[in-house]
């Protein structure tokens, strides 16, 4: 039969007459969206997504069953049909109701794949579990013990009771796997040819190192101290990370082949070496400077700060603390310090705080073992001067806090109690309140207002082209490992887009998430959280051995089997959400009711859920028009439609020959087979 | 003499069933003819009754009570009315008929439905004999120089319809009368078959002759019970006679007929929906092309039609598409039936030339506004169309001129709104309708008319907010755009006419939140005026909350927190003292 010339946005294409426009469209290389069309089955129109404008027709068509006339023009991305497209798939997403991903990985700052490693190790395949884990995070033995684990606090399953033991079922995995006989050992492309220094070896200089490595490209780590792991060594004490752990983790990254030059401490001369000599250079070198209390006394002698007492302690030497210390912070950092202190055979060790407990930013069990081991926690109190004699520390003089309103942060804000002091004696003070970046020897690089190393959020470039920053040094300042984790992967994305001289765009993902509450779990059985078995107070005192005894193999893989697997079995593969990112649709714009949300099995060996269903009908027309059965179909009407087996009894179901063609034919992950 | 009493499902419903019961009671024995008719379409005057002296109408008596009966019979037998003058239609009221144009209608209230001899006495049947000596591409010319076009909303031109489906190839033909009326108000189709079942019948003869048709089917809603059996009546009556079946009156040309109970579902109004609907399977639109004169019922080229046009047909035929042109506008042409209701003081189903003016129906046949209140808006073409403001009264009634005013022409859906009537709740009203009524099968329609209802509901509330106003307007495009079928494209229209005239009270309701109509609850506040109030306790002792604090003779207050804004206290207060706020 003879073609026939059409265009389609301004390409001159054939077709046959008779033929849709989705089908030339796609046979010239040009995807128009569709979320309801089957080449295998009849045009149905519902989705309303594969709308396009034709010259001279008033009206959108459809272009899954409109038929190509000659010299038809065709546009598939004017405004107009740009929106009718988005509302579509704006207004499916209003009314869509399921987890992507599950909200563990949406919390956590490198995204990492809690739900796939779970199921690894409940398994028992701990070193596929590694496999996943580090394709975000190099170093899962150590955050694994360390990390304040976001992910748990918004773990599904505290909605059944507990929050799934995550963090430390990562270190568990990582453990077994460096134990076994054959580790996990990543791939490496060839080589690029392409060299990076990365500056600071904490965990973002190490995370983006790992990445580089694996893209083929050679990587050296410069940094100051005698060893690998920046803060994660000389910032976090051995009883919550033991050195040998951290060694074990680094050396693996070195074996890939990255060069560690350690006791190397950059300045400026050798910054303008290095930018000569790498085609790449990354500033990872963290935040290492303390934060001043701001209140007389802070120059005398037996004031230290948090950052230094613990760098001294993990480098080997002891600080003279005396027998009265005050640590003043609520911190993280001002529990290691604290609890250090103890360690260091300190016999009353104070925690000076200016709110209460629940403002606390510092882990709860941190506290709750920090009390344990005798720490006092001086709540609602704030240094305003350190008395000294003799030009050492001997009290300091504590204002009286109490609450007033929340402020900015939502905490509620401190305020002086006008009169009410105490003074404490004490020999040391040790201020933990907070760290800053040193610009030395990089003076050239912009700053922001706080005096952060300014990086582009988005890319990690800074004003210099071919220098990238990321971790605790940029921008927003010190934060949890796993962030500086995040960063260094972001920063080794884009270093190696920089390197291939391709652009680098930052993946801009969106999710759909569910709205559950503890009714919605009601009938699921319990399982408590694993208790992770710890050393008694008495015994840890005096010791800097590591707290925890870890979990058995069973208490492991048992907890890991309590995962709900809120995250979509289908999320790779969903036609709706990637729509919805190529065409940047806001996915909140539509707001409302959604229609009726459940999962029911139906036919042989299948689960709706309703959340994920958007009515394109393809289960429903596959069934009849394929396989010739019809036990699917559209019932109600209006907002309540919905799919359900068209008769609700068991022999029409066991007419179901469980072909699995509805499964595979759904866009979404709404069909699940049940196994 | 002959008693008829009109017994459509409005007269059936006002007692007319019983009326006549008591008028054969009273007329046993006595030689007094008794009849039924159909609807003459002047509801408010349900129920009539009517005598005739042979064809002529002599008397014609409304809002008839059975108690009547006795002294109707008496006045027949004695051939003497002047005692039944409080009952006699007045002059005003003559009116309503007297001013229209009747040709769909043109029956109804003066044949009796049930009998076929009746309508042949009333030409009834002769157009058809005509047809059968002429070419189907006659038939179809004269249909064309008619200028008829759909009745049922969309307008499209009937002989263009008719000559697609004749010239598609098909094993079979059919066509389809699309009886399934669902807009809310409207009853023309119901009254057409009702009364005049065998104007329908011959309607569709002609056309399934035009376009060789082999079968015809009326789908009409399960709600329209009388009308299914009359019609079903006289499907028996035409077949016995001979204008149904095998070789119709020896022409050669064949063709069946049946009717199709539809359960209800609005979206069956639609032709591809209907088709589905026939065809056994859930009512849901097909996807256009093909139309159903390529592919239609089972896949066979098909015509549907609605009623109103069908019933056309027969007077067309008989005295010449020209006769028919001649009334009307440049582009639309002949007449058109409407069921004016709402807050008109005459509602009922009226028929009026194209190119009439709003004003002239309303308030010259509607007799204008009831309880002397003021007009604001009418609203044609129900769900789908839209309203038009008291500026545009004089718009004259054809397919363009209502088109540019944002409106439709529709099926003939016309209902009046008053001062009272708050148009952000009337446009939530329909986008309830279509919401509920969405065949839920593409996303435009099924979703979007969903969160048009939500935010009109918030706004009606009292809960709108800014940007409220500008995300309705936006849906409303892309509905239009994107929904797969009439319903859906349609389905915005109230909102966007009222936007489009009564944006200031959508404004009221989200800056103010003050509804000037004082119809949404949520925003009134009911209060006791301290001056009026005499603490007579009837408002304390009628609240259904108790919501009224007050001692007798003392002042009466209303507590807001309980106050469920029902009203019942402005109802009951004889002293005017409770002010709505």
């Amino acid at each position: 039969m003879d073609k026939i010339k059409l265009f389609i946005d301004g390409k001159e294409v054939l077709g046959t007459k008779g033929e849709t426009i989705l089908n030339i469209a796609a046979e010239n290389g040009i995807e128009i969206p569709n979320l309801c069309h089957s080449k295998e089955l009849k045009n149905f129109g519902a989705c309303g997504v594969c709308l396009v404008e034709i010259e001279g027709n008033p009206k959108l068509q459809r272009a899954c069953s409109a038929a190509i006339e000659d010299n038809m023009i065709i546009h598939t991305d004017t405004k107009r049909v740009k929106n009718a497209r988005n509302a579509a798939l704006e207004l499916i997403m209003s009314d869509h109701e399921g987890d992507c991903v599950g909200p563990c990985s949406l919390n956590c700052p490198a995204h990492t794949d809690v739900q796939g490693y779970l199921k690894k190790i409940a398994e028992g395949k701990y070193s596929e579990a590694v496999e996943i884990i580090k394709k975000k995070i190099p170093l899962p033995a150590s955050i694994g013990r360390i990390c304040p684990h976001p992910c748990e606090a918004k773990c599904r399953r505290r909605l059944v009771e507990e929050p799934i033991s995550i963090a430390y079922l990562k270190a568990f995995a990582a453990d077994r796997d460096m134990e076994s006989d054959s580790p996990f050992v990543p791939d490496i492309e060839t080589g690029s040819g392409k060299n990076v220094a990365i500056i600071g070896g904490g965990p973002a200089g190490l995370s983006a190192a790992y990445r580089l490595i694996l893209s083929g490209h050679s990587v050296t780590v410069f940094d100051s101290m005698p060893e690998m792991g920046g803060m994660l060594r000389y910032g976090i004490p051995e009883y919550r990370l033991p050195k040998s752990v951290l060694k074990k983790e680094t050396e693996n990254i070195k074996k890939l082949g990255v060069i560690f030059e350690n006791n190397k401490k950059i300045g400026r001369e050798e910054f303008s070496v290095l930018k000569k000599e790498y085609d790449a250079v990354l500033i990872a070198t963290g935040a290492w400077k303390d934060m001043k209390i701001g209140c007389p006394g802070e120059e005398l002698s037996g004031v230290f700060s948090g950052i230094d007492f613990l760098r001294e302690i993990n480098i080997g030497n002891v600080p003279k603390i005396g027998k009265k210390v005050a640590v003043v912070g609520g911190g993280n950092t001002a529990m290691d310090a604290c609890r250090t202190a103890v360690r260091c055979g300190a016999e009353e060790v104070y925690v000076i705080y200016r709110r209460t407990r629940a403002e606390a930013p510092a882990e709860d069990i941190e506290i709750e073992e920090a009390i344990e081991e005798g720490v006092i926690f001086k709540f609602l109190t704030n240094p305003a001067e350190i008395i000294g004699e003799n030009g050492k520390v001997k009290a300091v003089k504590l204002q009286i806090m109490e609450l007033d309103e929340a402020d900015s942060s939502g905490r509620r804000k401190p305020v002086p109690v006008d009169g009410k002091f105490e003074i404490l004696e004490v020999d040391s003070v040790i201020a933990a309140i907070g760290q800053k970046y040193d610009s030395f020897g990089f003076e050239e690089m912009e700053l922001s207002a706080k005096g952060m190393l300014l990086a582009d959020e988005k890319n990690c470039s800074t004003n210099i082209e071919g220098v990238f920053a990321a971790g605790d040094a940029t921008n927003k300042g010190a934060s949890i490992a796993i962030a500086a984790i995040a960063e260094g992967n972001l920063a080794a994305a884009v270093i190696n887009a920089y390197l291939l001289g391709v652009p680098f765009e930052k993946a801009e993902h969106r999710y759909s998430e569910r709205n559950v509450t503890e009714k919605d779990y009601a009938e699921k059985e319990k399982a408590k959280r694993a208790v992770m078995p710890v050393k008694s107070p008495e015994s840890r005192r005096h010791n800097f051995d590591e707290v925890i005894n870890g979990f058995s193999e069973e208490q492991a893989r048992n907890e890991a089997k309590r995962c709900l697997e809120c995250g979509c079995h289908d999320y790779g593969e969903c036609k709706l959400i990637r729509y919805a990112d190529e065409n940047r649709i806001n996915m909140r714009k539509y707001k409302g009711v959604k229609h009726d949300i459940f999962t029911e099995k139906e036919l042989v060996s299948i689960e709706r859920d309703q959340g994920k269903c958007m009515l394109c009908g393809l289960c429903v027309r596959v069934c009849d028009e394929k396989i010739g059965k019809s036990l699917l179909g559209f019932r109600g009407r209006g907002f309540k439609t919905a799919i359900k087996p068209e008769f609700e009894h068991s022999e029409d179901i066991a007419d179901c020959r469980n072909c699995l063609e509805c499964e595979k034919i759904c866009p979404t992950g709404a069909l699940k087979i049940i196994k | 003499m002959r008693i008829v009493i009109g017994e459509g499902s409005c007269g059936i419903a006002a007692g007319a069933i019983k009326i006549h019961s008591a008028i054969e009671k009273y007329a046993a024995e006595k030689d007094i003819e008794i009849g039924i008719t159909g609807c003459n379409g002047m509801c408010f005057l349900e129920p009539i009754v009517d005598i005739y002296d042979g064809k002529e109408l002599i008397k014609r008596f409304v809002r008839v009570s059975e108690s009547d009966a006795e002294r109707i019979v008496n006045a027949v037998e004695n051939e003497d009315f002047s005692s039944l003058s409080d009952i006699e239609i007045s002059d005003e009221d003559k009116n309503f008929l007297d001013l229209q144009t009747r040709i769909a209608l043109r029956n109804c209230g003066k044949t009796d439905p049930e009998s076929i001899e009746d309508y042949m006495d009333n030409g009834g049947y002769k157009a058809i004999k005509k047809v059968l000596k002429m070419s189907p591409k006659e038939v179809i010319e004269e249909i064309k120089f008619s200028g008829l076009a759909g009745r049922g909303g969309a307008g499209f031109p009937t002989w263009f319809k008719w000559s697609a489906a004749r010239k598609s190839a098909g094993e079979k033909k059919y066509i389809i009368c699309n009886a399934d009326e669902g807009d809310p108000g409207a009853f023309m189709d119901r009254a057409v078959i009702e009364s005049d079942p065998h104007s329908l019948i011959e309607g569709m003869l002609i056309g399934a002759y035009a376009i060789g048709a082999q079968e015809m089917i009326v789908y009409v809603r399960a709600e329209y019970p009388l009308a299914i059996k009359r019609l079903e009546e006289a499907i028996k009556q035409a077949e016995k006679a001979g204008f149904i079946g095998e070789n119709i009156l020896g022409s050669g040309f064949s063709c069946k007929m049946r009717i199709k109970a539809g359960a209800g579902a609005f979206v069956c109004g639609e032709e591809t929906a209907l088709i589905e609907s026939l065809e056994g399977k859930r009512g849901m639109p097909r996807l256009k092309p093909p139309f159903p004169a390529q592919s239609g019922f089972k896949n066979e080229p098909s015509n549907i039609n609605n009623v109103e046009t069908f019933a056309n047909i027969a007077w067309i035929i008989e005295n010449g598409g020209s006769e028919f042109s001649k009334l009307g506008t440049e582009n639309s042409k002949g007449t058109k039936v409407f069921a004016l209701t709402g807050k008109v003081n005459k509602s009922g189903l009226v028929e009026v030339p194209m190119g009439m003016t709003l004003r002239d129906v309303i308030y010259k046949i509607g007799g204008g506004i009831k309880n002397g209140k003021s007009f604001k808006a009418v609203q044609l073409g129900g769900p789908s169309g839209g309203c038009i403001p008291k500026e545009l009264l004089d718009t004259v009634i054809d397919y363009k001129s209502l088109s540019a005013t944002g409106a439709i022409m529709g099926s003939g859906g016309m209902v009046v709104m008053d001062e009272d009537t708050c148009m952000v709740g009337m446009a939530k009203f329909f986008l309830d309708f279509t919401a509920e009524e969405s065949c839920g099968k593409c996303v435009h329609c099924r979703i979007g008319t969903k969160r048009m209802q939500e935010i009109l509901t918030k706004i009606v509330n009292g809960e709108g907010e800014q940007g409220d106003i500008e995300l309705l307007e936006e849906l409303c495009g892309v509905i239009k755009d994107g929904a797969l079928c009439g319903l859906g494209q349609t389905a915005p229209n109230p909102v966007l006419t009222t936007l489009r005239y009564f944006k200031d009270e959508y404004d009221e309701h989200i800056s103010e939140h003050r509804c000037r109509a004082k119809e949404c609850s949520a925003m009134l506040k009911y209060s006791i005026n301290p001056e009026k109030c005499i603490g007579c306790t009837v408002c304390a002792r009628n609240c259904p909350v108790k919501a009224i604090n007050g001692e007798l003779k003392k002042t009466h207050t209303i507590d807001q927190n309980i106050c469920i804004k029902c009203g019942m206290c402005s109802k009951v207060c004889r002293f005017g003292a409770v002010s709505i706020g």
